[in-house]
Formats: structure tokens, C-alpha cells, sequence
């Protein structure tokens, strides 16, 4: 046991420490996978978080011309996700040595499509780029190489064969959804925060229709994995009745799906101004879009190294 | 030559020689286990079943951790089929960790200590070689492989439990167990093709 101040009261108090619940997982049937999530892990939630809203966003701003939407989803993409990966890392400062595989590993083909896209997004902004001919190559470049963003994140989890619960082709379904609506509520609330310039009655239609489709996304998918062995039972378990069932109905289904309806369905009751209205519609998604995967994260558990029923035929 | 191991769990008293010997062979931090004996219970008392389970790294012919592995730190030779870490290559990203079913991989994320007092010197000898913030597992002790020796945690089973040995060879001691004394493998289904095989217990 380790030992730390608890802040509410003063005293020092005992906490099971990494090694305390290391001991503790190898004992259990359903390990937890700890790496992703606890501690430093958390920065690969926060880091696909922006990469995927990031993303999302610059598909939407490239799509309705949104400078300022557009230098926000640089923003998020090199910028906080870019520092959250590195802040992950073991060791950073050999963070290169991850485009080495592309051809195999989806973490290395998310680290190309990162880097394209910052070098791409960035040129495609500057005045002598935008002018030239090259524009629209370079621009291309860019949504495809964010349109390659939203695709791996999934597919890195999907990779994962040890944890049936992420081991689904709707996994990255899933994450490029998110992703999509996350980049849409990003610009709803920036448009509602003083961001000028943009057209926030047509991404708003587009936005509640994605709500709706992930939320049917989502019960599709714990469906589908209940029907995928018992590890996999296990993590829906955890989601819907277990440790992580306060996160899952708080921010995914509350925050994430309930509120951004019932704003946009009760807007003539509130009388709320409508971009205000619109920027808590983008926020609300936005703490739905974090918790849908800090979720899916934290719920992995391992496939069992013994079978609940024993080795051979223990009796 | 593919390299492998049969472990026989009727002969497997769960004494825990295997994962001190590689403890000691290795110098391994406070939390990393490359070779590690896992204990089940089954049934209600009075019909109650125990078993201890060694198990290490499977050196998988078909090995999930290398697939994802975006670095090329994971490898797995061809001349024998021993999957190892190179740690100059690994940045830490954790992704074989999620990808072996068998829980053999270890990020060395703090460089924690046995003893309040600090490192002793055979700590600090061993602990020279492990650098932190990459992943380990176990390599079949190549080193002693080199020497003509067998791995640490086979050489010390007192029990005879572990036995190494090729598994390409028809005529070796752990071709013929798998064969005559009915040897399978753990979570087959996931088409990893472990290269460790147990013995039942009940046989
Ligand atoms: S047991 Fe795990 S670490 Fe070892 S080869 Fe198989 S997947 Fe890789
Ligand atoms: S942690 Fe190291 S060995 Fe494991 S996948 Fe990442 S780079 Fe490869």
C-alpha cells in the first residue's frame, strides 16, 4: 500500500498503488487494462479526444470555409493531442521511430496521417499556398489525411486482440462518428463564444442528426459485444452496472446524448438566445464525446488466461 | 527450430521457484514478473479444486504484440521463434501490452526499489540493464540459450514441471509430452499459436 494526503481532510491515508493493483488484477478472472487509462495512460484518451475532435472540426470549417474553425482543429490535432502523445510516451524523444511501420501498425499509420496533416492543414492556411495553384492539392491532402485521423484512432483499439471488447469492426465506426460530431460541437461552441463567420443553423441540423446516430452506434455496439464472449460481457457489465457506470451514464448518455436533445428539442420553452443555446448544445456533446471514450477505454478487460470453468477438467 | 516449453501442471507444486529464479537471473524491478505462477480455485467447499499455473511469455508463432508493434522494437527470430524486446527501439506506447493475451509484458514505468534502504549492489548491477520507460518480457533467457544453457526458470523447477525444449523436433522430450500426454494450449481460439504447452493435471 502506498500512502497519500487525502486534500478534504489533512490525514495520510493508505491507497492500493500501481504495484497493490497489479497484484490484485493477476488474481482476478477479467483483468483491467491499466496502461491506457490510469495515470499517464489517461493522456491517450486525452490525446485521440483531440485528435478526433480536431479532425472532425477540419472537415467541417474546410467544408463550410471557417478560417477560425480550421486554425482551432490545428490547434487540438498538433497542438494539445500532439503534446498528450508525447506527455504518453515512455520515451518521447524516440517518438519518430513510430513512423518506422506503417505498413503493419496502426499507431504508425496515426502518427504519418498526424504528421501529413499538420504539414498539409498548416501550408493550406498561408497566404502564398492559398493563392497558388497548389491550393487544391494541398487541401486535398489535408482532408484526406484528417479524414485518415478519424479512421485510425478506432482501428489502434480494434488492433488490440487480447481485448474483446474493442476487437470490433464498429469500433472505429464508432470513433469516426465521434469524432465527426465532436469537430461539429467544437464549432457550434466557438461560433457561440464570439467565433464569427460561420453558418451555425446548418451544422446544427447535421449535429443533432449525428447525436442521434451514435447513440443508436453506441447500443448497437453493447449489443453486438454482449454477444462477443465473456470478456467482452464482462467490460458491458462494467459500463452499464460496474465501476465505470457512473462515467457511462453521467457524461456519454447525459451529457453526451440526453442533454444535446432535450436542448434542442425544449429550445422554444428555454427562449434561450439561439447561440447560446447552440454553444451549450456543443458543450454538452463535447463532455459526451470525452467520456464515450474514456468508456470504452477503461472498460477493456483482457481475455481470461484460464477459463472461468478451469484448465483440463479440474472438476 | 521453433524453441518452447511444456509445463506440466500435475507436476507444478506452486512453489514459486520459477518466478524467483527469473526474478534473480533477470534483476527485475518490484512489479515485473516474466515469469509468474498464477493460482485458481474451483468449486464449493468441501469440493474445492486448486491449481497453480506458471506461465510466461508464449513466445507466440503468430504474435499479436509484434503485429502492433510501431516501432519494430518487438521482434520475433526466425532462426528460433523467440519473440524479445529491443529496448533501444521501444518509446513505450504500451501497445503490445494491449494486444498479448497473456499478460507477459511490463512498461517500466517507475524505478521502484525492494528495500527502503536503496539499492543494494547486486540491484544495482542487474538494474543496469533494464531502461526505464519501454517494455520487457521474458526472451527464454537468451543469454544463457548462448552459454548452452536452458532458461532460468526450467533449469531451477525442482519439480521438473517446465521442460524446454524444440518443438519442431519429433523426437524431442516436449514434442513427445504435447503428443503422448495430451499438451494444448492456452486461449488457442485467439490463433496466436502459443509456443508453451501445459500438461493436464488430471491425467
Ligand atoms: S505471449 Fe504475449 S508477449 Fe509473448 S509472444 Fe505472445 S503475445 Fe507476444
Ligand atoms: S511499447 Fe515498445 S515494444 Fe511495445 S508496441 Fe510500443 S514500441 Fe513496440
Amino acid at each position: 500500500m502506498g500512502e497519500r494526503i487525502d486534500w478534504r481532510t489533512g490525514e495520510t491515508m493508505a491507497f492500493p498503488d500501481r504495484l497493490d493493483l497489479q497484484r490484485q488484477d493477476l488474481s482476478q478472472v477479467y483483468r483491467p487494462q491499466r496502461e491506457w487509462i490510469d495515470g499517464r495512460g489517461l493522456l491517450i484518451v486525452i490525446a485521440h479526444f483531440f485528435s478526433g475532435i480536431g479532425a472532425g472540426a477540419w472537415l467541417w470549417s474546410t467544408l463550410y470555409d471557417f478560417p477560425m474553425g480550421q486554425a482551432l482543429a490545428i490547434g487540438c490535432v498538433i497542438g494539445l493531442s500532439g503534446v498528450a502523445h508525447m506527455a504518453f510516451l515512455g520515451r518521447w524523444d524516440r517518438f519518430w521511430r513510430m513512423l518506422r511501420r506503417p505498413h503493419q501498425s496502426w499507431i504508425s499509420r496515426g502518427i504519418w496521417s498526424i504528421g501529413i496533416f499538420g504539414l498539409a492543414a498548416v501550408a493550406s492556411m498561408l497566404p502564398a499556398v492559398r493563392d497558388s495553384a497548389a491550393a487544391p492539392v494541398v487541401l486535398g491532402l489535408s482532408v484526406l489525411a484528417a479524414t485518415a485521423i478519424l479512421l485510425y484512432e478506432g482501428f489502434v483499439y480494434a488492433a488490440s486482440r487480447a481485448i474483446p471488447f474493442w476487437r470490433t469492426r464498429l469500433l472505429p465506426v464508432l470513433y469516426i462518428a465521434y469524432g465527426l460530431r465532436g469537430g461539429a460541437a467544437l464549432l457550434l461552441a466557438v461560433a457561440a463564444f464570439g467565433g464569427s463567420g460561420f453558418d451555425v443553423r446548418a451544422v446544427e441540423v447535421i449535429k443533432l442528426w449525428v447525436v442521434v446516430s451514435t447513440a443508436v452506434l453506441i447500443l448497437l455496439y453493447l449489443v453486438s459485444s454482449t454477444r462477443s464472449g465473456g470478456a467482452a460481457r464482462e467490460s458491458v457489465a462494467q459500463l452499464v452496472a460496474g465501476r465505470i457506470s457512473p462515467a457511462f451514464y453521467g457524461g456519454t448518455v447525459l451529457a453526451g446524448i440526453v442533454a444535446p436533445i432535450a436542448l434542442a428539442l425544449s429550445r422554444d420553452a428555454l427562449g434561450l438566445p439561439e447561440l447560446v443555446l447552440l454553444g451549450a448544445i456543443g458543450l454538452a456533446s463535447l463532455v459526451g464525446d470525452f467520456y464515450v471514450k474514456y468508456c470504452i477505454v477503461k472498460a477493456g478487460v483482457y481475455v481470461p488466461l484460464v477459463a472461468a470453468e478451469g484448465v483440463g477438467s479440474p472438476g | 527450430m521453433r524453441l518452447g516449453m511444456v509445463i506440466d501442471l500435475k507436476r507444478c507444486i506452486g512453489c514459486y521457484g520459477c518466478q524467483i529464479a527469473c526474478k534473480a537471473e533477470h534483476g527485475t524491478r518490484p512489479g515485473t514478473t516474466y515469469a509468474r505462477v498464477v493460482k485458481r480455485e474451483w468449486g464449493v467447499y468441501p469440493n474445492v479444486k486448486k491449481l497453480s499455473i506458471p506461465v510466461l511469455c508464449m513466445h507466440c508463432a503468430e504474435p499479436p504484440c509484434v503485429e502492433v508493434c510501431p516501432t519494430g522494437a518487438s521482434q520475433k527470430r526466425s532462426e528460433d521463434g523467440i519473440v524479445f524486446v529491443e529496448s533501444d527501439f521501444c518509446v513505450g506506447c504500451r501497445a503490445c501490452v494491449m494486444s498479448c493475451p497473456y499478460g507477459a509484458r511490463y512498461f517500466q514505468d517507475e524505478q521502484r526499489d525492494y528495500f527502503d534502504t536503496g539499492e543494494n549492489e547486486y540491484e544495482q548491477a542487474l538494474y543496469a540493464a533494464h531502461q526505464a520507460g519501454v517494455v520487457e518480457k521474458c526472451d527464454f533467457c537468451r543469454h544463457r540459450l548462448e552459454q548452452g544453457q536452458e532458461p532460468a526458470c526450467s533449469a531451477n523447477c525442482m519439480c521438473k514441471a517446465r521442460i524446454f525444449g524444440d518443438l519442431e523436433d519429433p523426437n524431442s522430450e516436449v514434442s513427445r509430452l504435447i503428443r503422448e500426454e495430451g499438451g494444448f494450449q492456452l486461449n488457442p481460439e485467439l490463433g496466436t499459436d502459443p509456443s508453451v504447452y501445459y500438461l493436464p493435471p488430471d491425467r
